[in-house]
């Protein structure tokens, strides 16, 4: 057959059914647009850090990096410059900082550079003016930044916070999108870099050295600069921070991705059952065109054509849908892991969401048309209208064993290897489809045995209803129990790790009262360091018992940003009790309390394959070797915490500046007064905010909802999604049924009777498909759990969420029920005469 | 038992005149009565079953059971008529795909019985007409002729007041269009049920009681030697 004359078949035959394939196009979109916002929110991040860094970089392939905030001196530039090989390099001085203008304030990276960086051609500096705004003491902001702090006119001042300083500083310009492109999301503000110096109080001082090497030279300069490092500063590619970044957002992506690929489950589900609706007019095309004598090569060909149609309009409306949803909905949300990196809130949309996505579509399509595939390239011309005698019984079989060994597979990896946890739940959800034919047909038998006890025709007619058409029935059920499934694993353990995370955060506050730190969302976790002068005066406070002093920050260890606790070796509790997972609580407390000794992540002593007691090399600024005294959770921190007492990071680190001081009040002080006493002390313009134990540890649980507020999003609209897809199928199929139900009518089935018949219908179906997936989202709860628990080592506490799953069930079903009784209602008020008209 | 009172029915047509598909008719069908109708293709008598069974709205006149006029009942009230009330043998079409062919045939005693009562009482019927090898069938599966004694056996399994058939041997071999018109006979004379059949079957007016002929939607004596009579049987 010509290309024309299959464009001119596919024309015709869609006019006939154009509500049909609309509602195909819908369903295949709708998955489409989950698998493409989905994609489009766990790649932002990455690709924001990643934009970033390139900005910064340029092509620069290496860098000498500073391993602690105070950095180190930049009279090494000249003697990288040196180096053999070195064709350029630029000095580089990064420090957190908190921008306060008069509408708000921002945590930002201050970035402090010279003209020496534009050398190395990244997008930040190519376009920006930094020459004259040497010696002005000015800075440069993204224009989106500069209008949410208010400063957003040449020489408008803003403040900038810098650990335990304030320091003002005028506004140079704004940097707009078409200078810096996409980085204009970036949360940074550019300053020459002896301003910024100056700001952090940090002179003469850099944070990392980029290097640009000369072709073929770069084994040579890395060498040279290892040696000029001389194990005090890390030599790393210049794109280290994007492989920190990767690691440290790993779990939310990874969960991301099992979500998302949940999500394209129930879209293909959605589809599949809106392709079920035009199946049988395909069929009859089938039959016509082979019984016309077409090959199954030819048809094959007109069917791939249909599928194309349906699936590049599917498709393109999917990726509409999704873009407003990954605006709308799924905001790139950098939550928790702003802390130790600078991301932006840019929404990258990259080649490889597009191609996903438009390839689940085409996937998707083409599945759905070609399912009578075997009928086609049958030797019977009819074989696709032909009805086959026999039932079902043997593929009925077939698949409850596959369903039975895809069960046990999940069982084996929850007992036996729990890291495998992401397979597990591919098998328990191919085992979910499979199996479910069973408590469906099981359902409608025990109905059917009840039923003689309720004299109605209701029960009956919505058994017979089900089993004559099985295939569509088990398909809706199947999009139901998907989506319970998913909605309530993910819901279950998202509660698990946010009770764990909750209990981190209240063994990490009960050893103050209050906590005093440079001030800054960005310092959440106390990583930001300050001189210790006003412990004294606030030592002299009226109900202030004591003032110690905390120490912390973030250490590169491989391509671990790991978090470093380091509270006053006199702190009791030293050790939060509940992280500990290896390990006498005791006994560790003591050797720790000693110095000499660390808590490590599972997670960490797992990849340097250490055990208590273990010697452990720490890539410090004096660098120093520390013995393992127990194994914690990651305390919350994806790439892993260590616990030391704060004299020996003070030694580590060769420094005796804090991060924050721990106020213990004297009995009878209430915190709020404490901490408004404290603040008082301070005054306005110390740079350093007073928080109660009770609100740090607030914020730290915020922060751990907002870092897996993704997962409760992506969880409610895979329900969302679940409720309209079965509405919608169920619905059509209803309306689909108006001749059969006219043919009730014409025996004397009035409307009430048939309206209720299709309710039952809907609650059996829907009740089955829920009540499964809830059943199996409550195993898949236990695997993510131990997944989250042994991969990523989150602080974990196990439970059974049925409140949550019963829940899910109740309300997926329900609100399904609810929108079908419209179609329905309408369905069953079909003129008897339509029965006629067949 | 059913009177027809000047039933008309007159359907617009576009720039003409009226189509005039039943004009007129009056007839009285007695229990225990069988009265058998005979016509060509358009000649009304499709448009006259469907008022009687109350799916088509007369023009004119009325459509008495009893003392009853049917054709102004409301919906729900034409339902139970149609439910326990009537008996409409149809061609074919009315099985729903999918479902066997004894849940087919029950379908109507579901209203008021337990399924397996439902089914216990159906199967002799079945039995009797043949299909006691395809109860458990789906209806897709089974003949023309198959499916046509299922359509007979729902439509007899109330045990109605009146039986309308419309061709209900139009799909049976000869000796199974005469056992058919045999057992709806018999249930004539055992349970006084009234029967207005259509047929083209000539050997379906050796049992009714009464033939008369359809013709432009007139209702006339039967004359087995007219022209289309003959063409019909043919």
């Amino acid at each position: 057959m010509k290309a024309l004359n299959v464009l001119h078949l596919y024309s015709v035959r869609v006019r006939a059914r154009l509500l049909q394939e609309a509602f195909a196009i819908v369903g295949i979109a709708a998955g489409v647009a989950l698998l493409f916002a989905s994609q489009v929110a766990s790649s932002s991040l990455s690709s924001s850090v990643a934009q970033l860094s390139q900005g910064i970089v340029g092509n620069a392939t290496l860098q000498l990096v500073a391993r602690d905030s105070h950095g180190f001196d930049e009279g090494l530039l000249a003697k990288v410059r040196h180096i053999p090989g070195v064709h350029a390099a630029a000095p580089l001085l990064e420090v957190s900082a908190n921008a306060v203008g008069p509408k708000g304030h921002e945590s930002v990276e201050l970035v402090g550079v010279d003209s020496s960086l534009s050398e190395l051609g990244g997008a930040l500096v190519r376009n920006t003016k930094l020459q004259p705004v040497a010696g002005f003491g000015a800075v440069v902001l993204p224009a989106p930044l500069a209008h949410t702090i208010g400063v957003t006119k040449f020489g408008n001042e803003a403040t900038f916070e810098v650990g335990g300083r304030v320091e003002p500083a005028a506004l140079y310009e704004q940097l707009h999108a078409k200078q810096i492109g996409p980085l204009i999301q970036s949360p940074i503000a550019v300053a020459p870099l002896s301003f910024a110096q100056e700001v952090a109080g940090l002179g003469g001082r850099v944070s990392r050295v980029l290097v640009q090497p000369a072709r073929g030279r770069e084994a040579a300069v890395r060498s040279a600069l290892v040696a000029l490092a001389a194990g005090r500063l890390n030599v790393e590619s210049a794109n280290y921070d994007e492989k920190l970044f990767a690691r440290a957002a790993a779990a939310t992506n990874q969960s991301t991705a099992l979500f998302a690929v949940i999500s394209a489950l129930v879209g293909f589900l959605f589809a599949f059952n809106a392709m079920l609706l035009t199946v049988p007019q395909r069929r009859r095309l089938i039959a016509d065109l082979r019984r016309d004598g077409y090959t199954p090569r030819t048809v094959i060909a007109v069917m791939m054509f249909d599928a194309a149609v349906l699936g590049i309009l599917a498709s393109l409306l999917g990726l509409l849908l999704g873009d407003e949803l990954s605006i709308h909905l799924f905001h790139s949300n950098p939550g928790y892991l702003s802390s130790a990196f600078a991301v932006g809130s840019q929404r990258v949309v990259g080649a490889q969401s597009i191609a996903i996505a438009v390839l689940g579509g085409m996937l998707a399509a083409s599945v759905a048309v070609l399912s009578p595939l075997k009928d086609i390239i049958s030797r019977d011309p009819l074989a696709a209208i032909t009805q086959k005698e026999g039932g079902s019984g043997k593929a009925d079989r077939r698949l409850a064993i596959g369903g039975v060994v895809c069960l046990a597979a999940a069982t084996a990896i929850l007992l036996a290897a729990p890291k495998e946890a992401i397979l597990g739940m591919v098998f328990l959800v191919a085992a979910l489809l499979l199996l479910l034919p069973i408590p469906l047909d099981a359902t409608l038998a025990l109905v059917r045995r009840i039923a003689p006890a309720i004299t109605s025709a209701v029960p009956h007619v919505a058994v017979m209803e089900l089993r004559a058409g099985r295939a569509r029935a088990i398909a809706i059920a199947a999009t139901g129990a998907i989506a319970v499934f998913g909605s309530v694993a993910i819901e279950t353990a998202h509660g698990d790790l946010l009770h764990g995370l909750e209990n981190a955060a209240t063994d990490l506050n009960s050893f103050t009262d209050a906590w005093v730190s440079p001030t800054g969302s960005y310092n959440l976790l106390k990583t930001t360091s300050f001189k210790p002068t006003a412990q004294a005066k606030l030592a002299r406070l009226p109900g202030v018992r004591a003032v110690r002093l905390y120490r912390g920050g973030l250490l590169d260890i491989g391509e671990r940003r790991v978090w470093v606790i380091a509270p006053p070796a006199e702190a009791t509790p030293l050790l939060p009790a509940s992280q500990i997972v290896e390990g006498n609580l005791q006994r560790a407390t003591a050797e720790v309390r000693a110095g000499g000794w660390v808590i490590v992540s599972q997670a960490i002593a797992d990849e340097h394959h250490l055990h208590i007691g273990d010697p452990f090399a720490l890539p410090t600024p004096n660098p120093t070797t520390l013995r393992v005294a127990a194994l914690s959770t990651n305390i919350g921190w994806a790439p892993g915490a260590i616990i030391m007492n704060a004299d020996q990071y003070a030694r580590s680190w060769g420094s005796t500046d804090v991060s924050a001081y721990n106020v213990l009040f004297a009995p009878g002080l209430s915190p709020a007064r404490g901490r408004a006493e404290i603040a008082k002390a301070l005054g306005s313009g110390s740079g350093l905010t007073v928080e109660t134990a009770q609100q740090h540890a607030n914020q730290q649980r915020a922060l751990s909802r907002q870092g897996l507020e993704r997962l409760t999003q992506i969880a409610t609209l895979i329900l969302i999604a679940a409720v309209l897809a079965m509405a919608a199928a169920m619905g059509n199929m209803v309306w689909q049924r108006r001749p059969r139900l006219a043919k009730l009518k014409l025996e004397g089935f009035p409307r009430a009777e048939l309206w209720r018949t299709i309710l039952l219908e809907s609650f059996l179906l829907l009740g089955v498909g829920c009540l499964s997936g809830a059943l199996f989202g409550l195993y898949g709860q236990q695997l993510l759990d131990r997944a989250l628990a042994n991969v990523i080592n989150f602080p974990v506490v196990y439970s059974f969420g049925i409140l949550i799953a019963l829940g899910s069930l109740a309300l997926v079903t329900a609100a399904a029920v609810a929108i079908v009784a419209i179609p329905g209602y309408l369905a069953a008020g079909v003129p008897p005469a339509v029965a006629l008209q067949d | 038992m059913l009177e027809l009172r000047d039933l008309v029915k007159h359907y617009p047509a576009i720039g003409g005149e009226p189509v005039r598909a039943v004009d007129g008719v009056s007839l009285k069908v007695e229990p225990g009565e069988m009265v058998a109708l005979y016509g060509p293709s358009g000649s009304g008598k499709t448009t006259l079953l469907l008022m009687v069974a109350t799916l088509l709205q007369p023009t004119s006149g009325a459509v008495l059971i009893g003392d009853r006029d049917v054709s102004s009942l409301s919906e729900k009230e034409a339902s139970h008529f149609r439910l326990s009330e009537l008996g409409f043998i149809r061609q074919n079409f009315d099985l729903l795909p999918g479902v066997t062919a004894i849940d087919n045939a029950v379908l109507k005693l579901l209203k008021s019985m337990r399924w397996r009562d439902a089914h216990r009482q159906i199967a002799p019927l079945l039995e009797r007409l043949g299909l006691g090898q395809r109860l458990g069938h789906r209806a897709e599966l089974l003949s023309m002729g198959e499916r046509q004694r299922v359509m007979i056996a729902r439509a007899l399994s109330t045990e109605p007041r009146l039986l309308l058939a419309d061709e209900p041997t139009g799909s049976l071999d000869s000796q199974r269009g005469r056992e058919v018109l045999e057992l709806l006979t018999e249930l004539c004379r055992e349970h006084q049920v009234a029967i207005v059949l259509v047929s083209h079957d000539p050997q379906a007016a050796a049992y009714a009681d009464r033939v008369y002929a359809l013709r432009d939607g007139k209702l006339s004596d039967y004359e087995p030697d007219q022209a289309y009579v003959r063409a019909a049987a043919q």
